[in-house]
């Protein structure tokens, strides 16, 4: 089911958590809201939900208005970040209580819960507690639970921020192929940007109560549009200079127009690479530190404009060698004096 | 002196003196039932028979024979049951309102409801009195147990396991599509179980015990609680000491019985309700 | 994170509040009111409930009355017997409770008994016990040499006689009050005292007795306002008589005394007032001390 936003608000204390903002979830694709702690993406989900209503603004599922309508009626199903399991239920009770809500007769409710339990891959611990059982497990209860009345639009607030790193990636592989399998339209809602890149359709990324950008993961990654997603997406954080004389970008073709309103630079760490000619170099600089962990490769260049990161110059590098960095014209990112997008790369010019 | 043996000493000497206090506590007990089996010569025998060759199991009769024991006891329970389970419904009500709702006062009528926790109950006794006697309700059951069916100190404690219950809890039931209501009923109270245990064990110990109350509101004898009707039994029974005691005997033996199936959760439950006070 | 209340959602709270706030509202916050009002009446027709004239009569009455004053100097005799005494000896036992490996739980269960057991019954058997002549207490002291003592009927007596009842009465709840207090005290503690090369008593005075304290002034505010009330104690001890010469009259037998058998109900709201007086300054005082002594 599609989702709609039509210019919403929502205060707390005073406080403006979202500022009139308005986007579409399409029907059967997995959407992650993505941001820093406090950027209101989880307030997003409760208005979604029902469990938190709108100062000003229309929320819309299909083409039904929701936005007076209670959790109870809204009918959408929800993981949370700690599960939310209920402790004195069994896994089974757990899954049923939503039919149970719905006075479906006990047989059914069963045979369906049990269903759920094969599709998160829990059968085996149906008779247990909640207690009894390890963190990916709870969360796929939860899924399950979230599942069970069939609801045209779930809802994940953090769900895998409580495992530990190698469940997370197996966990979100599973909600991944849960999601295809039941082809449900799921808004996820996570403040880890590997996680949104490698699960999503389609990623918002919210800031301050605004939308900063909405659109694909390979788009958001390689086009951002301003310096804030910029920053906030990739590992390890992109290079951002200021721009300076010291800055030698004659090497490439860029449009003088776009360069002269440039205030800031931008570029990724695996997109510089080592040139030999000094004329082609944008800047030179001295090792000052080499990072190895596995097969990963980490320089950092100290230089006139400051600390520059770089991971795919391969094992050649030692501490104070002196250094000339290139990079090419498509990768770099450029930005106005609003940090606003001017440049990013000829492939979309 | 090795350490090991001087641990034993240490030892052997705090359990005889935790011994010695546990005869103690219990010598009246074993006093009230010895006696309560002796003939009214053994009764006031020196030095003392401690253990009568033959019970005399005639004063139990006679002590059952001379009041209604029975009556007084159907009566306790019944009021101890009501009162105990109207405490429950209300308290679970209102702690829900002030838990998890939001309504307008909310913070101000909680510590206007705190505050009269304050007052001693005995200076409520003259008014209540008063107000049951407006009524019409003395000697009957509504007048013994009325002014207990609501209880702010249990308020106070089940509201506070209440809050103990993450938010996302409630929030999961409400996508779930459960009500408030049923919430409440489906999920807060048993998850919020050992509290109501404790709060359901101070009313049970409380009620049951109650003696002021019950005395000042029944006069007519078919009305009794056990502790008033056992009172009220002395004025009869003078000095027979061994049907005083039987009689006693009957009137504690019910608790002692439930205390010792039950004494971990009365034991923690009343602790429980201290701590927080 | 929650909404924020609405008419509706008022409305809705009130249903879930209702019965609750009828029943304390009738029951507990308008006696409140009532008996402040009542001990201000002057002339009062119990019958009709008509109220002809207010005053401060009641209190100067009080005020002049030997009884009520020896009715505040036996309370406090009583309290300052039984609070101090109670807090020593089971603290003393909870200490050992908490020291000996096995057992513990059944010996807290032994010294809890007497609590849960009705007080009416219990007092029976106890007035059976300080029976002058064929009572078991003075059968025991007799081997100490000590002549039989009249607890009941010598004046003198009486109120030790409440003391050393309720003391055995109210004991188990102190030591279960002490005994989560220890459990909550971090073993690393002493641990780290015994590193120290701190002795047992070193460790009592330096941790067990600052960590408890608040323990201790909880148990002693509860005793405190417990005994001040005390009324069933005496009334079954003494066969429903404030014992030998009015020598175990406390505070609240005075007003069950004025209320019930004198139906002088302005009186004994009166009397009740000064009671919560009384309790009140009490408490405050115990918060007082406690703010400078109590580690917290």
């Amino acid at each position: 089911m599609q989702v709609t936003f039509e210019n919403v608000k929502k205060v707390f204390d005073k406080n403006v958590v979202l500022d009139d903002i308005s986007f579409e979830i399409p029907e059967s694709e997995l959407v992650t809201i993505l941001g820093p702690s406090g950027c209101g993406k989880s307030t997003t989900l409760m208005l979604i939900s029902g469990l938190m209503f709108p100062e000003n603004g229309r929320i819309l599922f299909g083409d039904k208005d929701v936005t007076e309508m209670d959790a109870m009626e809204r009918k959408v199903g929800m993981v949370f970040q700690n599960y939310a399991l209920y402790p004195h239920l069994s896994v089974l009770e757990n899954i049923m209580f939503p039919l149970k809500m719905l006075k479906m007769p006990k047989d059914e409710r069963v045979e369906r819960a049990m269903e759920l339990a094969k599709l998160v891959k829990i059968e085996g611990q149906v008779n247990q507690k909640p207690g009894e059982l390890s963190g990916g497990q709870q969360q796929r209860v939860a899924i399950a639970r979230a599942l069970a009345k069939e609801p045209s639009l779930l809802l994940m607030d953090e769900p895998l921020s409580n495992l530990d790193a190698r469940l997370r990636i197996e966990m979100r592989e599973e909600i991944r192929r849960i999601q295809e399998e039941t082809n449900v339209t799921t808004v996820f809602v996570t403040h880890d940007q590997e996680e949104a890149l490698s699960i999503s359709d389609k990623i918002m990324v919210l800031d301050k109560g605004y939308i900063q950008q909405y659109s694909s993961p390979t788009d958001l990654y390689n086009k951002p549009e301003n310096l804030f997603v910029a920053q906030f997406l990739g590992t390890p954080i992109i290079n951002t200079l200021t721009m300076t004389e010291a800055l030698n970008l004659s090497s490439l073709a860029i449009d003088p127009t776009i360069l002269k309103k440039a205030k800031t630079v931008a570029i990724r760490p695996e997109n510089i690479f080592e040139v030999k000619d000094e004329s082609e170099a944008f800047i030179k600089g001295t090792v000052r530190f080499v990072e190895v962990i596995g097969k990963n490769v980490t320089v950092h260049v100290d230089t006139e404009i400051g600390d520059i990161v770089a991971t795919d110059l391969g094992f050649i590098h030692e501490r104070g060698d002196e250094i000339m960095l290139g990079v090419n014209e498509e990768d770099l990112l450029l930005f106005d004096d609003q940090d606003l997008t001017i440049q990013r790369g000829v492939s979309n010019a | 002196m090795t350490q090991k043996n001087k641990k034993r000493i240490v030892n052997t000497l705090l359990y005889a003196i935790l011994t010695i206090g546990a005869l103690t506590m219990l010598l009246p007990f074993f006093w009230m039932i010895s006696t309560s089996f002796k003939t009214a010569g053994q009764a006031v025998a020196m030095p003392p028979v401690w253990i009568p060759k033959d019970l005399q199991i005639s004063n139990y009769e006679k002590a059952l024979s001379m009041a209604p024991f029975g009556r007084y006891f159907l009566n306790s329970v019944l009021v101890t049951a009501i009162s105990t389970t109207g405490e429950l419904i209300t308290t679970i009500l209102a702690a829900f309102a002030f838990s998890r709702l939001e309504f307008y006062g909310k913070n101000v009528l909680f510590v206007l409801l705190i505050s009269t926790m304050m007052v001693p109950g005995e200076l409520l006794t003259i008014p209540n009195f008063v107000t049951l006697s407006k009524w019409q309700l003395i000697n009957t059951y509504p007048s013994l147990f009325l002014p207990f069916l609501a209880n702010v100190f249990s308020i106070y404690i089940l509201k506070e396991a209440f809050e103990a219950i993450p938010d996302e809890i409630y929030y999961a039931a409400k996508v779930d599509g459960s009500s408030d209501w049923r919430y409440l009923w489906t999920v807060m109270v048993p998850m919020a179980k050992s509290s109501i245990v404790s709060i359901a064990i101070l009313g049970i110990v409380g009620s049951w015990n109650s003696f002021m109350w019950p005395l000042i509101v029944t006069t007519e004898q078919s009305m009794r609680t056990l502790p008033v009707g056992l009172q009220a039994f002395t004025t009869e029974a003078g000095t027979q000491f061994e049907l005083l005691m039987a009689a006693s005997t009957i009137v504690v033996i019910p608790m002692i019985i439930v205390y010792l199936f039950l004494q971990k959760n009365i034991i923690e439950g009343l602790a429980s309700g201290g701590s927080k006070g | 994170m929650h909404n924020k209340p609405s008419w509706k959602s008022t409305f809705q709270s009130l249903l879930y509040l209702a019965p609750a706030l009828i029943l304390i509202g009738i029951f507990n916050i308008y006696p409140i009111f009532k008996s402040l009002a009542m001990s201000f009446y002057t002339d009062y027709n119990i019958f009709t409930g008509e109220v002809k004239s207010y005053g401060l009569d009641n209190f100067s009455r009080i005020f002049a009355d030997p009884n009520f004053f020896r009715a505040i100097k036996n309370t406090f005799f009583f309290v300052l017997g039984v609070v101090p005494i109670s807090i020593v000896i089971s603290l003393a036992i909870a200490i050992l409770l908490n020291r000996i490996p096995k057992l513990s739980d059944f010996f807290r269960s032994v010294y809890f008994l007497p609590f849960v057991t009705s007080t009416v019954a219990v007092s029976i058997v106890w007035n059976w016990l300080y029976h002058t002549r064929f009572g078991l207490i003075n059968y025991f002291l007799s081997f100490v040499g000590v002549d039989p003592i009249a607890w009941l009927t010598n004046p003198n007596y009486s109120i030790m006689a409440l003391v050393i009842m309720s003391v055995w009465k109210g004991l188990g709840y102190n030591i279960i009050l002490f005994l989560v207090g220890l459990n909550n005290i971090n073993k690393t503690y002493y641990q780290a005292a015994e590193v120290d090369g701190a002795k047992s008593w070193q460790q009592f005075t330096n941790i067990t007795v600052p960590l408890l304290s608040p323990y201790i002034l909880l148990v002693s505010i509860i005793g405190v306002i417990n005994s001040f009330k005390v009324f069933t104690e005496v009334y079954s001890l003494f066969a429903g008589r404030p014992g030998p010469a009015g020598s175990a009259l406390t505070m609240v037998f005075y007003i069950y005394e004025k209320f019930y058998t004198e139906y002088q109900y302005g009186v004994a709201s009166a009397a009740g007032i000064v009671l919560f007086l009384i309790i009140l300054v009490f408490t405050l005082l115990q918060r007082l001390i406690s703010n400078r002594f109590v580690h917290n």
